[in-house]
Order: structure tokens, then C-alpha cells, then sequence
């Protein structure tokens, strides 16, 4: 699996689309209310992912764990959500924590890891 | 040369540009423009407070809230400008008085990149507001997104630098102090 990261708008998909050859059926774009397609070379999102499986209870590390062999070789998408202030609504800090622990336990399962800056990718791993 | 600074508030951002101002500038003119357009006390305290810092940097300021390209009727191309900030900019050309201009980003771009063809030298100072975990209304969005767009110009730069609580991180290009 290859993680791109990286704030909101810093490029993260269109980098993906060029880097890999991307079509539109290729990605798969997480929200919080529908299931995850691992099927799908490209899953866009990983932090409404988390959001999804905190709104039903259940542990986005283990569905991930569990359903690893489809993704191996996957593209996976997360914004960085973990700077700024921490939000005083319990579900926004949950998930602002929970995705930073997701995303720690990814970067170590990537191949390779690759931060987007204003555009510009930055190789982290 | 063009350089594109971001970053956290408070980190130091304006150092650094100040800093390559003053030695990108050598004999030639630096130029300052000044972005914000005060709305209260705390605009002004603020803006005391770069004004003080500039102190002494051998700066002139170009007052220029809106529309980029019009500081360079009042100024020399061969000299340096450094550009605080991209995010005054974006935020002076969207929110107008009379509407919300929602292609402000892309348009603050495209007079960064018009204003960086023309002069010798310019630092683009911007902000970094794109790592947390609010769900913002649509305009707080909007505005956001204006910004990274105005960002993008960051990739046509020679240096882009990420200043991250005083230390350097350079994205594209080298940075020599």
C-alpha cells in the first residue's frame, strides 16, 4: 500500500491520479454513512472512514486489519487532521485522535509514505 | 528569485522572509506590502507589532489590501518585495463589501504568478490552515479552499519553505541563510 497525506486541498488526489494512473472508477471516496470499498485501487478518505466506524461503535484498525490482503497493493488517501486547536465537541476529538493513531499504524504498514505541501509532494517514507 | 513561505502562526514565518528580503534586495530597493486592512484594535496592535520588527530592515511599504498588480505603479521591478500575506490577500478579495468572492483564490494566484514574472524578487509569506478537525460551515470551507489555491503557486517558486516553530522546512529548492 502507498499512503499520501497531507491537509485539506494540499493536492493529495490529483497527485495520486498522475502518480498511478487513476481513473474516477478507480477511487473509492470515504463518508461518514457508506460502506468501504476495498475492491477499489484507490480509497480516498481514510479519515471519514474512521469517522464512519466511530459512528457505529466499531474499530477502523480492525476492519482494516481484517480485510488487509485487498489492499495491499491499494492507494490509500488521508488528510492530516491532528493540528490545530482541540475541538471541544467529544465525536471531532475522538476522531482527531483516533485517525492520528490509524494513520501512525498505516505509515508503518505503506510502502511508501508521501506528504503533499501546497502542491508539492514530499517523500516521508 | 521566488520564494513561498507557510506555516503555522507565530513560528516565524515573517522572520525568515524578512531575513532572504534583506539579502535577496543587496543595494536594490525592498519593498514591504502590506496586506491587511485593520478592522479594529487588535488589526492595529498587530500591525504595530510587525511594524516594529520591520524597524530598521531598510524596508519601504506598499499599502496594497486588494488587487496585487497595482502596487508596481509606486515601485522599481528590480527590487525585492515581500508579499505578508497570501492569506490577507485571499481573505481582502473575498469577503468585498458588497458579495463574497468565491474565485478569490484562483485570482490571488494568477496575480501572484503575473507579479512574480515581473519583478526581480518576491517572498510570498501564507498560512498554514489546513491540518485540523473542524467541520466548518460552507464559507469558512470556501475560504480555506481559496487559500490552497492561492498556494499552488508555491510549485512555480524556486524555494518553498514550511516553517514549522522556527525550523526550516524546504519543500522545493535550497535554502541558504
Amino acid at each position: 500500500m502507498d499512503l499520501i497525506i497531507g491537509g485539506a486541498y494540499q493536492g493529495k488526489l490529483e497527485y495520486a491520479a498522475k502518480t498511478y494512473n487513476l481513473k474516477q472508477t478507480d477511487v473509492y471516496v470515504c463518508a461518514e454513512d457508506t460502506d468501504i470499498d476495498f475492491d477499489k485501487k484507490c480509497i480516498y478518505g481514510i479519515e471519514e472512514f474512521v469517522m464512519y466506524c466511530l459512528k457505529r461503535g466499531i474499530s477502523a484498525r480492525e476492519v482494516l486489519e481484517e480485510n488487509k490482503p485487498k489492499w495491499e497493493n491499494s492507494v490509500f488517501i488521508c488528510r492530516e487532521i491532528f493540528s490545530g486547536v482541540v475541538p471541544v465537541d467529544v465525536l471531532l476529538r475522538t476522531w482527531r485522535d483516533e485517525t492520528g493513531r490509524v494513520l501512525t499504524w498505516l505509515s508503518k504498514e505503506a510502502r511508501t509514505v508521501t506528504r503533499l505541501f501546497c502542491g508539492i509532494p514530499q517523500k516521508l517514507k | 528569485m521566488k520564494v513561498y513561505i507557510s506555516g503555522g502562526c507565530k513560528n516565524g514565518k515573517s522572520m525568515l522572509a524578512q531575513s532572504l528580503a534583506k539579502k535577496l534586495a543587496g543595494e536594490a530597493p525592498l519593498y514591504y506590502i502590506a496586506t491587511m486592512i485593520p478592522h479594529d484594535n487588535e488589526d492595529n496592535a498587530r500591525i504595530a507589532k510587525h511594524i516594529e520588527d520591520r524597524d530598521g530592515w531598510g524596508f519601504e511599504t506598499l499599502e496594497q489590501g486588494r488587487e496585487l498588480l497595482k502596487c508596481l505603479d509606486n515601485a522599481d521591478a528590480n527590487g525585492t518585495f515581500l508579499l505578508d500575506s497570501v492569506t490577507a490577500l485571499v481573505q481582502n478579495e473575498m469577503f468585498r463589501e458588497d458579495k463574497i468572492d468565491l474565485t478569490a483564490g484562483r485570482r490571488v494566484s494568477e496575480d501572484m504568478a503575473e507579479f512574480a514574472g515581473k519583478v526581480k524578487n518576491v517572498i510570498m509569506v501564507s498560512d498554514y490552515i489546513f491540518g485540523d478537525a473542524e467541520r466548518y460551515d460552507a464559507l469558512t470551507e470556501g475560504y480555506r479552499h481559496a487559500l490552497a489555491m492561492a498556494d499552488r503557486i508555491a510549485k512555480e517558486c524556486d524555494l518553498v519553505v514550511e516553517v514549522l516553530a522556527g525550523n526550516y522546512i524546504v519543500h522545493k529548492g535550497e535554502l541558504y541563510l
